[in-house]
């Protein structure tokens, strides 16, 4: 690469990353500013919004409420993911692409075609709109990103290992939970911090199925429409770091796994 | 079924297909208790079949395995008194080296307190007392290669598959592993069935040696019979280097036969063989066992040939000679680096004691 087309290159990613955290920024340093009214210029600055959020009841439930629904739904996503994973990593077997492709296919659906198509089923099941009808919906959605880290991470063990294990004295079943498992931890850390901010930040399969109990993304969607305040900046800030400390760890446990095994 | 009560394992007319390909053809093989046996051949000649069958990761097409008197041809791998030592090691990553040595002891039902008198023994055996803690990442290639074999040995098994476990070492500590897996061998007085490619190792180790070829067994015996008495051309080729004599048979002398090479009545060890009068055959002489001097005139030892090429090697020199009687019958033979054999073109004799020809099953 010549001197000028690095310039070129460098000035490209600058300006790229000004184009995503300008918007982003300007958000929080709206959350400070001593003012109902959003924009400059900027006279005084408070964290009484801050101090709002924490107070606000309603936020602070919703809060933990959305937590309650990443936590569940990436329980039972791990579960599945894992168990569609390792039968898929197995030995080949007739219809085993065809399994794959539609374990995959809810990553790929728009999300409010899935969101209506589950609304329309839950009601023919006779699942009332509320916290499980979410925590199905979220979880469906993200099997998918484990099967994928999963069936990753498994094509990179060793068959042989499993082989130590039966070889050892170990059945299918103790070789699985003592060696696989074991194997496939970081891949499932990351994997699950992947799926709890997924179900975080999901909108529209909450807004859908939550019926009167909102979490996080729908009630800043409802508080919106009575004007944009301050406080929203506030929690928005909140939610960002929260996801970015999060998001940050996940990336890097999953790094580590391709590197170190333990 | 009478059985030597030497005997701890029998394969009996185990044979085993992938697919079209035939990977074990009807074999028959009895390892005695205690035995240092090798496995040697090149890939794909059945070796590994054999091993991955006693271990129990394959089950034969056809045949039994008997093992102390019990057939364990449908038996899993964790339902035998066998262990292995993996081409790889396939130390458990997630577990330190004291761990992996007690994960086939809990699985054994031991208690805690046998299985650390147990561990602490062969981590002492192995001379790894300080590196219970360690995790296999943290380990050097030989390191890892005395973990994997401490946590085969530590249930104690009746039988200890090794599959190329020196391949991932480098050459220089390849040796000395080497002769550690022979003494440990030795000590534990455990049946070691060791599978390699690697002629070298087969011979420093063993007590004995079988030779596959194809699925099918080529040659059975001590590294010395093997080494000085090939019974087949394929045995002669792979281990050690040497030179091939074609010949038709005059007749049988004793168990010695004679043959027409090149115009001149040889003889040869038959080794049991008895080929037809005037067929063709072959016999393999190793290159130190064929004497070569230079031509003096007068001279009527040996026979008579010319110098066509001469490499130093250090402690021996490697003459090729083309034999006078037919220039196309180049012959190979190591002699004593200080001897003055001559050049290029010189004349020379050579000639051999009939014991060190042997001859080949056609």
């Amino acid at each position: 690469m010549t001197g000028k087309t690095r310039i070129l290159m460098s000035l490209i990613y600058a300006a790229f990353v000004v184009y995503v955290f300008v918007p982003l920024s300007m958000m929080v340093v709206m959350g400070f500013k001593d003012s109902k009214f959003i924009g400059f210029p900027i006279k005084s600055w408070t964290l009484d919004w801050y101090g709002r959020v924490f107070q606000d009841t309603e936020v602070m439930s919703v809060f933990g409420y959305s937590v309650l629904i990443a936590i569940g739904s990436t329980l039972v996503s791990l579960l599945i993911g894992t168990w569609i994973a390792v039968l898929l990593a197995g030995r080949k077997f007739f219809g085993r692409a065809l399994i794959f492709s539609l374990t995959i296919l809810p990553a790929v659906v728009p999300g409010i075609i899935s969101a209506i198509a589950f609304r329309i089923y839950a009601r023919l099941l006779g699942i009332e709109p509320g916290m499980m009808a979410v925590i199905w919906a979220h979880a469906v959605h993200n099997v998918p990103f484990v099967v994928l880290v999963i069936v990753a991470r498994l094509s990179t063990m060793p068959t042989n290992y499993i082989e130590a294990a039966r070889d050892l004295g170990a059945d299918p079943l103790v070789a699985f939970t003592r060696v696989t498992l074991p194997y496939l931890r970081p891949a499932m850390i990351g994997a699950g911090i992947f799926c709890l901010l997924l179900s975080f930040d999901d909108f529209v399969r909450s807004y859908f199925l939550g019926g009167y109990q909102p979490t996080l993304p729908v009630l800043i969607f409802s508080k919106l429409r009575s004007g944009m305040s301050p406080e929203i900046n506030a929690i928005s800030t909140i939610v960002i770091v929260l996801t970015a400390v999060l998001g940050v760890w996940a990336e890097r446990s999953m790094r580590r796994m391709n590197g170190a095994s333990r | 079924m009478s059985q030597n009560p030497d005997t701890l394992v029998q394969l009996q007319g185990v044979s085993k297909r992938f697919g079209s390909v035939v990977a074990l053809d009807d074999l028959d093989i009895d390892i005695k208790a205690g035995e240092f046996v090798t496995f040697l051949g090149p890939s794909g000649c059945g070796k590994s079949t054999t091993l991955r069958i006693l271990g129990g990761f394959e089950k034969p097409d056809t045949g039994r395995v008997i093992l102390d008197g019990e057939d364990v041809t449908r038996l899993p791998p964790n339902k035998r008194k066998v262990n292995m030592v993996f081409q790889d090691y396939a130390l458990f990553p997630h577990m330190s080296v004291a761990q992996n040595i007690d994960f086939g002891l809990e699985l054994k039902g031991m208690s805690v307190s046998q299985i650390e008198a147990r561990r602490q023994e062969v981590m002492s055996f192995l001379e790894l007392d300080e590196f219970g803690s360690r995790y296999p990442d943290q380990l050097s290639g030989g390191q890892r290669q005395r973990v994997a074999l401490a946590r085969a040995l530590a249930p104690d098994p009746a039988l200890l598959l090794l599959d190329e476990p020196l391949g991932a070492l480098d050459a220089k500590l390849r040796s000395q592993v080497q002769q550690e897996l022979k003494a440990i061998q030795r000590r534990t007085n455990t049946t070691f069935f060791f599978v390699t490619h690697d002629q070298d190792e087969a011979l420093t180790m063993s007590d004995r040696i079988v030779v596959m070829n194809g699925g099918k067994v080529e040659q059975d015996g001590t590294p010395e019979d093997l080494y000085l008495r090939p019974a087949s051309r394929f045995v002669a080729e792979f281990i050690g280097e040497t030179n091939l004599l074609n010949g038709h048979c005059l007749g049988m002398e004793g168990d010695e036969v004679v043959i027409d090479w090149l115009g001149t009545p040889v003889r040869a060890r038959a080794g049991g063989l008895q080929p037809i009068k005037g067929s063709k055959v072959t016999c393999s002489l190793r290159l130190e066992k064929l004497g070569c001097v230079p031509s003096r005139s007068g001279s009527e030892m040996g026979i008579p040939a010319h110098i066509a090429n001469k490499v130093f090697m250090g402690s021996r020199t490697a003459v090729t000679v083309s034999v006078d009687a037919a220039p196309e019958v180049l012959l190979r033979a190591y002699v004593d680096a200080e001897m003055a054999i001559g050049s290029v073109g010189d004349a020379v004799q050579i000639d051999w004691d009939s014991a060190n020809l042997a001859l080949l099953r056609q």
